[in-house]
C-alpha cells in the first residue's frame, strides 16, 4: 500500500511504461482480450453482448467482493459458492410456501429475502467465530461451513430447483433500464413498451440491465467500506500484521467474525440475485467450485493469499477477464473445454507477473 | 493450560480412530446390513479410490504451512480418461488385452508425473502459493480431460479392466478350499464366500508403503522438517526446492494411482471423477494427520455415508 511514488521514480528510468504495465496488467489483459474477441467472436463487439456479459457477472462480482474482504484480511472463505445456493433455495423455498399458504407476493417475497439473509449471516457467523475464538484455521472452518449449507440446501430442495415462487421475480431481475422500438419510435422504462407486438421484439434495443445499476450501487459501497473507512483500513492492517494490529489496540476478535459474516451476507446477497434473475432456487452443484473461481478472480486482480493486499475495483476486473474470456471464446467456436484452460494458463501468468515484480501491485 | 491425563491425550491424538470406532457401533445398530462382512467389504471398496487422494493431500499438507493440493481430484479424472481412452486404443489396435491394460497403465503413470512436476515448479522455484498454483493445474487438467473424452465418459475398455477392479483376492467355496484371484469353476447357485476386493489389497498396499515413507525414510523425516519450519530446514541444508518439486510429484501419482483404480472399477474414465472428492481428501486429512489415518478417515467418511443412505432405505 501506499508510497506509490516512491517506488515510480525507483524505476522510472527505461522501465516506467512497464511498471505501469505490470501495475495494472489485469486492465490491459483484458483489454487485450476484448479486442482479440472483437475480431474472432460473432457478435461479440455488441451492445447486447456487453450487456449480457455484466449482467451474467453480477452474482460472481458480489462472490470475488466477499472474497475480496476475507482474503485481504488473510483468509480465504471456502463456502461463499454454496452460501450462494444455500441462500437461493430457501429463500425460494420460503417464498413458496408462503405465497401456497395465501400470502401477498411481496411478503412473501421480502420474508424469503430475510429467511435466506438470516441463514447466510448466522453460517457468516458460525465460520468467524470458529477463525477468531477458537483459532481454526480459515479454509477448514469454511469448509466445515460449506458442508452445512450442502447439507441444508439439499434438504430443502432435495435435490431439485426450488420452483412456484411468487410470479414477477424475473421481469425485476432481468428487466432493463430503457427499451427502444427504433421502427416505430415507441420506447419505456422497465418494461416493454404495451404498443410493441411480440413479433417485433427482436427488433427491440433494451439498453442498461438493472443488475448493472444494482451492482455498480453495490461495487460502490464496498469500495467506500473498504477504502475509506476504519473498517476496511483495520482489514488491511490484520492482513498486514496480525501481531501489528493486535498492538496498535484494535479488536481484531471482533473484526475478524465481522469480515467472514460480511463475506457470507454478500454470498447470501448473491444468492437472491442468482433467484431474481433465475426464477427458481437452484442448488450450487459441485462442479461448480464458484469460490474457487471468486478466489481466482481475486488473485488476478493483484490481491495476495498472505493477505494485506487487495482492492475491490481490481477484483472486479479479475471477474470480469474470466467472464469475458468464457463469452469469448464461445462466441468465437472455441470448444467450451479450452475456457478451463485458457483459465489456469492465465492464472499461471498472473501470478508469474505478481512474483516478478512484488512491489508494483 | 492444565496437563492432559494419560487417556485424554491418548484420545486426543487418535480421535479420528475413536470416531471412527464410535460411528461403526452406532451404525451397526442404526443400519440395515451394515455389520456384514459384505457391508464392510463395500464400504472399504468404495473408499479406495478417495484413500489414495487422501494419501496424496497428505504428503503435500505435511511439507509445509499453506500447502495443499487442489488439482488432485482433477489429476485423477484425468487419469481415468487417459488410461480408459488408451486401453480402449490399444484394445482396438488388435492388442491382447493384458497388453492394452498395462501399456495404458503404465502410459498414465508416467503421464501423471507430469502435473505433479508442474505444480512443484511452480511453488519451489517461482514461490507461486500452493493454492493458486494447483488451482491453475486443476483447471488445465480438467480441460484437457474433457477435451480427450469430448466431454462425456470414455469408453470401450477392454472387459478386462472389470475382471480385475470388481475381482476379490480370495474366493471360498464351501467344500473345496480357497483360489486367489480368479472366481472358481462352478454353477450358478454355488454359494461363493468373497473375501476382500483385489482393489482393497492394493490400495492398503500403497497406503501403507506411503505410510513408511512419511514416518521411517529420511524423504519423509524432510518432509516433516520442511513442513515444520521451513527457515530451520534450509539451515540444516535440506534441498528444500528438489523436496517440494517431489513432494508435488508424489501426490500427483498417487492421484493418477487412484484414477487409475477408479477406471478399473467402473470401466469408464471421467473427467469429473474426483471433482467430488476434492475438498474431501483435504478433509479426510484434516481430521487425521498421518498417510495412514487419513486413510482410515476416508474410509469412516463412506462408512457415515453409505451406512446413512442404508439406514434410510431400511426406514
Amino acid at each position: 500500500m501506499g508510497d506509490r511514488s516512491a517506488i515510480a521514480a525507483s524505476v522510472r528510468a527505461p522501465g516506467a511504461f512497464f511498471a505501469v504495465l505490470a501495475r495494472n496488467w489485469s486492465f490491459f489483459f483484458l483489454l487485450l482480450s476484448v479486442v482479440v474477441f472483437s475480431f474472432t467472436g460473432r457478435n461479440f463487439f455488441a451492445l447486447n453482448n456487453f450487456q449480457s456479459i455484466i449482467h451474467l457477472a453480477t452474482t460472481s462480482l458480489l462472490l470475488a467482493s466477499a472474497e475480496t474482504f476475507v482474503i485481504i484480511s488473510g483468509g480465504i472463505d471456502m463456502s461463499v459458492g454454496f452460501i450462494l445456493g444455500l441462500s437461493a433455495v430457501s429463500s425460494a423455498g420460503t417464498m413458496q410456501i408462503l405465497y401456497a399458504a395465501g400470502w401477498s407476493p411481496l411478503t412473501s417475497v421480502l420474508l424469503g429475502i430475510a429467511v435466506a439473509m438470516a441463514t447466510s449471516l448466522a453460517l457468516g457467523l458460525t465460520a468467524g467465530m470458529l477463525v477468531a475464538r477458537f483459532r481454526v484455521p480459515p479454509f477448514i472452518a469454511t469448509l466445515g461451513t460449506q458442508g452445512i449449507a450442502i447439507g441444508i440446501a439439499y434438504h430443502i430442495c432435495g435435490g431439485f430447483p426450488v420452483g412456484f415462487i411468487p410470479p414477477g421475480l424475473t421481469e425485476i431481475g432481468n428487466s432493463y433500464l430503457l427499451y427502444l422500438h427504433p421502427p416505430t419510435g415507441a420506447w419505456s422504462f422497465f418494461a416493454r413498451p404495451g404498443s410493441i407486438a411480440p413479433t417485433q421484439i427482436r427488433e427491440m434495443v433494451r439498453i442498461f440491465p438493472v443488475s448493472f445499476f444494482f451492482i455498480i450501487v453495490a461495487l460502490l459501497a464496498l469500495w467506500h467500506l473498504l477504502k475509506n473507512t476504519r473498517f476496511g483500513q483495520h482489514t488491511y492492517a490484520i492482513g498486514g500484521s496480525m501481531d501489528a494490529a493486535v498492538r496498535a489496540g484494535i479488536n481484531t476478535r471482533r473484526h475478524l467474525v465481522l469480515v467472514y459474516v460480511l463475506s457470507a451476507g454478500l454470498a447470501g446477497l448473491a444468492g437472491v440475485v442468482d433467484l431474481f434473475q433465475a426464477g427458481t432456487g437452484n442448488y450450487t452443484t459441485f462442479g461448480a467450485q464458484l469460490e474457487l473461481f471468486a478466489i481466482a478472480a481475486v488473485i488476478i486482480g493483484g490481491a495476495s493469499l498472505s493477505g494485506g493486499k487487495g482492492r475491490i475495483a481490481a477484483s472486479a476486473v479479475g471477474v470480469i477477464i474470466l467472464k469475458v474470456l468464457e463469452n469469448g471464446l464461445n462466441l468465437s467456436g472455441v470448444d467450451p473445454f479450452y475456457r478451463y484452460i485458457a483459465v489456469g494458463l492465465i492464472l499461471i501468468v498472473a501470478i508469474v507477473v505478481d512474483q516478478l515484480f512484488p512491489d508494483l501491485f | 493450560m492444565t496437563r492432559r491425563t494419560g487417556l485424554a491425550s491418548f484420545f486426543g491424538q487418535r480421535w479420528a480412530f475413536v470416531f471412527l470406532l464410535i460411528e461403526l457401533v452406532l451404525f451397526s445398530f442404526l443400519g440395515g446390513g451394515f455389520f456384514s462382512l459384505n457391508g464392510f467389504q463395500i464400504i472399504l471398496f468404495y473408499s479406495t479410490t478417495l484413500a489414495l487422494l487422501a494419501t496424496a493431500q497428505t504428503f503435500v499438507i505435511v511439507s509445509g504451512g499453506p500447502g495443499i493440493d487442489l488439482s488432485v481430484g482433477f489429476v485423477m479424472g484425468f487419469a481415468t480418461v487417459v488410461s480408459a481412452k488408451l486401453a480402449a486404443g490399444f484394445d482396438r489396435m488388435g492388442l491382447a488385452p493384458e497388453f492394452s491394460l498395462l501399456l495404458a497403465i503404465l502410459i498414465t503413470l508416467a503421464m501423471g508425473l507430469l502435473p505433479g512436476f508442474v505444480n512443484g515448479m511452480l511453488v519451489a522455484r517461482l514461490k507461486v502459493p500452493p493454492f493458486l498454483a494447483t488451482f491453475a493445474v486443476q483447471g488445465i487438467t480438467y480441460g484437457t480431460a474433457l477435451l480427450l473424452s469430448s466431454g462425456s465418459a470414455a469408453i470401450n475398455v477392454p472387459n478386462l479392466a472389470n475382471v480385475i477392479g470388481n475381482g476379490y483376492f480370495m474366493y471360498r467355496v464351501q467344500g473345496r478350499g480357497f483360489s486367489f484371484f480368479t472366481r472358481p469353476d462352478v454353477p450358478r447357485g454355488t454359494n461363493v464366500f468373497e473375501i476382500v476386493p483385489t482393489m482393497v489389497v492394493v490400495t492398503v498396499l500403497v497406503v501403507a508403503v506411503a505410510a513408511f515413507v512419511l514416518k521411517r525414510t529420511r524423504f519423509g523425516r524432510h518432509t516433516y522438517a520442511i513442513g515444520g519450519n521451513i527457515d530451520a530446514a534450509l539451515r540444516a541444508g535440506i534441498n528444500v526446492k528438489r523436496h517440494l518439486v517431489i513432494v508435488y510429484i508424489i501426490s500427483s501419482f498417487l492421484a493418477t494411482l487412484s484414477g487409475i483404480i477408479y477406471m478399473l472399477e467402473y470401466v469408464t474414465g471421467k473427467a469429473d471423477a474426483g471433482s467430488a472428492f476434492m475438498l474431501d481428501a483435504v478433509v479426510a486429512w484434516s481430521s487425521a494427520g498421518r498417510a495412514c489415518s487419513a486413510a482410515w478417515a476416508a474410509c469412516g467418511e463412506r462408512s457415515s455415508a453409505s451406512s446413512s443412505c442404508r439406514s434410510w432405505k431400511w426406514a
